[in-house]
């Protein structure tokens, strides 16, 4: 298999968009074309995420109009969708393409637009993600998963609604630090504290937004990176899997799909979670960073709420973690943010993220969740 | 074969139904083609008695479209005695009594054209 390396990134700004999503797409597309000094017809191939894009849009087959609106009707585009994980699933598939050799330069990323639909709409497409015969009839919600997930977790190790509420402050801090971040202010405790609940004991603080934005990845062969500006490499790309309902999962406290991720990521590289010095992971809800950290071999079982509370996690603390504010803040377009996660580790390895760079970044990590916790991947990359 | 069909017919008449490996003994909640235990594809139905306690609970306040009436209300996973969990609606039980191993007992929740699974007190 041949060395695969990201050559351009492009992320819109997140937050309300006017355009569809297969238009936010192909302006992040624009950007990470300009970040790599290529012309658009380097393209070989497009994968390409999107989610509730049927519902929300009345739009499928949105690959070709991607495309189209690219300007190279005849490259062959596929679409993913793996829930939230869509475009770092996508990202594997894109990787394993130029790994084989099948193609050189390989588009990747995706778009979400849901924020012109009313929220209990959004809700219920996004719940689309559960398991339709018993969790759904039920009135199971996206909020409502980590929230069992949550008191479970609170149950077996003592987690505190404070150390769920650090992280939301936590990366609040960080999304003041990111120019495209659809939250740009800082919170407090007691503010997250004292926001209404959505499901028990998960409050408004502790839930990303939806959100409205594109994201993407340009791939390339060793060959054709090592003619770009500054290639960041593919140390590894890995999916894995769970239970679909939430009552089929061992325990509800772990992820067991990103514990199996991070051990076959960590695997192909070579390395292990002692070599990572930036992380951007899937905090859908504060609860969500917690879990991850710890199934990512970070932190230990039950220390992850710790973590956030000591401000390990923190930009200048021993591991930072979401850096770009992280889906709380910077906020969570669900077909791309894989891609925009994989974006600000390029951009945190090249050295190039401003005041939110992380010193010395060498080996970074991007994590992606997608439904109840069934999809997972992760990918690990480096400098040379 | 269990499939969900007759799983919800079953507990639109108030019988919980799993499915038992015949080869590993593996109980698990229908649909299940092969055991994720053995793998082997030896299913038999096995009725479940209903009772169990509270697993893990949320009190749902903004609720999905077609939902936003029925809001708050609560959700669990429940362990069932048989060992095997199962998720459902909580009824009548307060929301300020909910806890973790809290009894509780299968009651299917109908509509006209849909049987969810709920629980009630023991």
């Amino acid at each position: 298999m041949r060395r695969v390396g990201v050559i351009g990134v492009g992320v819109t700004p997140f937050g309300k968009h006017e355009r569809s999503s297969a238009e936010l797409f192909a302006e992040a597309a624009a950007e990470a074309l300009d970040d790599a000094g290529l012309a658009p017809t380097a393209i070989q191939a497009i994968y390409f995420g999107n989610v509730v894009g049927g519902p929300a849009e009345r739009q499928l087959h949105m690959g070709p109009q991607a495309a189209s609106i690219l300007g190279l009707p005849w490259v062959p585009t596929t679409r993913f969708e793996t829930a939230c994980a869509t475009s770092h699933a996508a990202f594997r598939h894109a990787v394993m393409e130029v790994a084989s050799g099948t193609s050189d330069v390989v588009l990747v990323g995706g778009a979400e637009r849901v924020l012109d639909i009313p929220t209990e709409t959004a809700t219920e497409l996004f719940a689309y993600a559960s398991d339709a015969a018993f969790e759904q009839p039920a009135g199971l919600t996206v909020p409502g998963v980590f929230a069992l997930i949550a008191r479970a977790h609170m149950a077996k190790y003592g987690t505190t609604e404070e150390q769920m509420a650090h992280v939301a402050v936590k990366n609040h801090r960080h999304g003041a630090l990111n120019p495209k971040a659809q939250f740009r202010k800082e919170i407090t405790l007691e503010q997250v504290l004292a926001s209404p609940r959505i499901a028990d004991p998960l409050k408004l603080y502790d839930c990303c937004p939806f959100t409205d934005g594109g994201a993407a990845v340009l791939l390339a062969s060793e060959e054709a990176a090592r003619r770009s500006r500054r290639p960041v490499w593919v140390l590894a790309s890995a999916a894995a899997s769970d239970a679909m309902c939430l009552h089929d999962k061992k325990d509800l406290t772990r992820a067991l799909a990103t514990e199996r991720a991070a051990q076959t990521a960590y695997r192909q590289a070579g390395l292990g979670p002692k070599d990572v010095d930036v992380v951007e992971l899937h905090d859908c809800f504060t609860i969500a960073e917690i879990v991850a950290t710890e199934g990512l071999g970070l932190f230990e079982p039950g220390t992850g709420g710790t973590a956030a509370e000591k401000g390990w996690t923190s930009l200048g603390g021993k591991l930072p973690v979401n850096p770009s504010g992280g889906l709380k803040a910077k906020g969570h377009p669900i077909g791309a943010t894989g891609a925009a996660q994989i974006a600000e580790i390029v951009t945190q390895l090249r050295g190039e993220a401003g005041p939110r760079q992380v010193e010395g970044a060498r080996i970074g990590l991007a994590h992606t969740l997608g439904g109840n916790t069934a999809t997972v991947l992760v990918s690990l990359f480096g400098l040379e | 074969m269990i499939t969900l069909q007759t799983f919800f017919q079953e507990a639109r008449a108030g019988r919980l139904t799993g499915i038992r490996c015949r080869q590993c003994s593996e109980l698990a909640i229908p649909p299940k083609e092969f055991c994720p235990s053995c793998h082997q594809r030896a299913w038999e139905a096995v009725p479940l008695a209903g009772h169990g306690t509270i697993a893990s609970f949320t009190v749902i306040r903004v609720a999905p479209r077609g939902r936003t009436a029925e809001a708050p209300y609560a959700v669990a996973v429940v362990k069932l005695a048989e060992g095997v969990s199962l998720l459902g609606r909580v009824i009548d039980i307060p929301f300020d009594s909910l806890r973790i191993g809290l009894p509780v007992r299968f009651r299917p929740l109908l509509t006209a054209d849909r049987t969810v699974v709920g629980f009630g007190p023991a």
